[in-house]
């Protein structure tokens, strides 16, 4: 029994409503239990907070009106759409265990199993911030407004982990004669991210797949590299890797931005950071806070490194501000 | 076959919940039915939304209430239907 756009619209809407709730109002009052000394074990409210954390995602992503259903019956449409999409693929993909072994996101499959796996993550990443929302392009720009007062007219741009091309785009668009080249693991991600590009008119931009730890470019080949949102889909060890491999393909005295997620040091915010990161099927967020990343870039051999906090939209960082967000950050450093 | 993850101390409480968003998700996605039906009904001339949203003068939905209402109650009773073993 297939279900209608309208259904499936309404339904999405509703857990999106549930979500916002969530976000503006349910976390600020257990934080607020919290600083009137409740232990959170003890709060009926934090186990609600928890429920709806891990099953609003749940039902976002499965079931009746989930996107990966919604997007299955329209399968045969959505591959043709990717058909000629100019992509290089690798011959002999081979998918590191860290990467197939968990769905991230609660994304049945993972965002590379399936070929329709890019539009099913495409249309899930669109509600991913509810408080952002429409905003949430403004992200990606903002970070490439970061990464270009660091590196300002870069030939040669590397993104890594560019996914379906979100984060890849803002550079293609802004740099009009700039090469930009998106890596990824997944497949499904980089054709939808190809015929964006495509349709956009984008010449100089090409997605490859590729494990970002280890890639094919040349020594001091990149005046910029960039990641969004990749690092804490990594373990340790493959961040280690994949920072020097940054190192590496990076010129002399070139820029290498990620944004990623650091929670504050305090004990609130990481039980809620570490708690998502267990509920949302990213087991590796709680490892990446817990790396020590000025040391680990300093001997890498980066200098200029800094770690600061990321404003993804106006006002997210103002001592008011008591929505639940995530704990944005740029890790930022120059070879 | 994973375990789902469970944050209530009785995890039958984490499943009956799941039943509840899963009924209010359906109860939205009816209204949002009933209210695209209608939009289109009235747009034809088909329903006058004033009278459909009139308090009405008389309780003529009473029998199909109260049997709606005794059917969802009566579990409460915890009585058997058809005699059986305890």
């Amino acid at each position: 029994m297939s279900i209608d756009g309208r259904s499936f619209a309404a339904a999405q809407a509703f857990l999106l409503g549930c979500k916002t709730y969530w976000t503006r109002t349910i976390y600020p009052a257990v934080r607020e239990e919290y600083q009137a000394g409740k232990k959170l074990e003890e709060s009926v409210l934090y186990q609600y907070y928890c429920w709806l954390e891990r099953h609003l995602q749940r039902f976002k992503y499965s079931g009746r009106y989930g996107l990966q259903p919604y997007h299955a019956q329209q399968r045969q449409r959505l591959e043709a759409e990717l058909r000629d999409a100019a992509v290089e693929l690798a011959a002999k993909p081979e998918y590191p265990d860290y990467y197939t072994r968990i769905d991230i996101h609660q994304h049945p499959g993972g965002v590379w199993s399936d070929p329709i796996a890019g539009f099913v993550y495409e249309r899930g990443a669109r509600s991913t911030t509810p408080l952002a929302g429409g905003r949430h392009r403004d992200l990606h720009d903002r970070l490439t407004s970061v990464a270009l007062e660091l590196s300002p007219r870069p030939s040669r741009v590397l993104d890594m982990g560019c996914g379906f091309g979100k984060s890849t785009r803002p550079f293609y668009e802004t740099l009009k004669d700039a090469e930009v080249e998106g890596v990824d693991l997944s497949a499904p991600c980089l054709r939808l991210a190809a015929r964006d590009a495509a349709a956009a008119g984008a010449k100089r931009v090409r997605f490859r797949q590729m494990d970002c730890a280890r890639t094919d470019y040349a020594d001091a080949s990149f005046d910029l590299v960039t990641s969004t949102m990749l690092l804490h889909e990594m373990p340790p060890e493959v961040v280690e890797r994949t920072l020097a491999e940054g190192y590496r393909v990076l010129r002399p005295g070139a820029a290498m931005v990620h944004l990623d997620f650091l929670p504050k040091d305090d004990p609130f915010h990481r039980l809620i950071h570490f708690g998502h990161s267990k509920r949302n099927n990213e087991p590796f967020m709680e490892p990446l806070a817990r790396m020590d990343l000025p040391a680990l870039l300093k001997k890498l051999g980066f200098r200029d490194i800094r770690i600061e906090p990321f404003e993804e939209a106006d006002g997210v960082l103002e001592p008011g501000y008591r929505s639940w967000r995530f704990p944005w950050t740029v890790i930022s450093a120059r070879r | 076959m994973i375990p789902e993850q469970t944050f209530f101390p009785d995890p039958a409480l984490d499943r009956a919940f799941g039943v509840v968003m899963a009924l209010a998700t359906e109860v939205w996605v009816l209204k949002d039915r009933v209210a695209g039906l209608e939009a289109q009904l009235v747009a034809r001339g088909m329903v006058d939304r004033e009278a459909l949203s009139r308090e009405p003068a008389d309780d003529v939905a009473r029998e199909e209430r109260e049997a709606f209402v005794a059917h969802l109650m009566q579990n409460l009773l915890g009585v058997q239907q058809a005699k059986g073993t305890r």
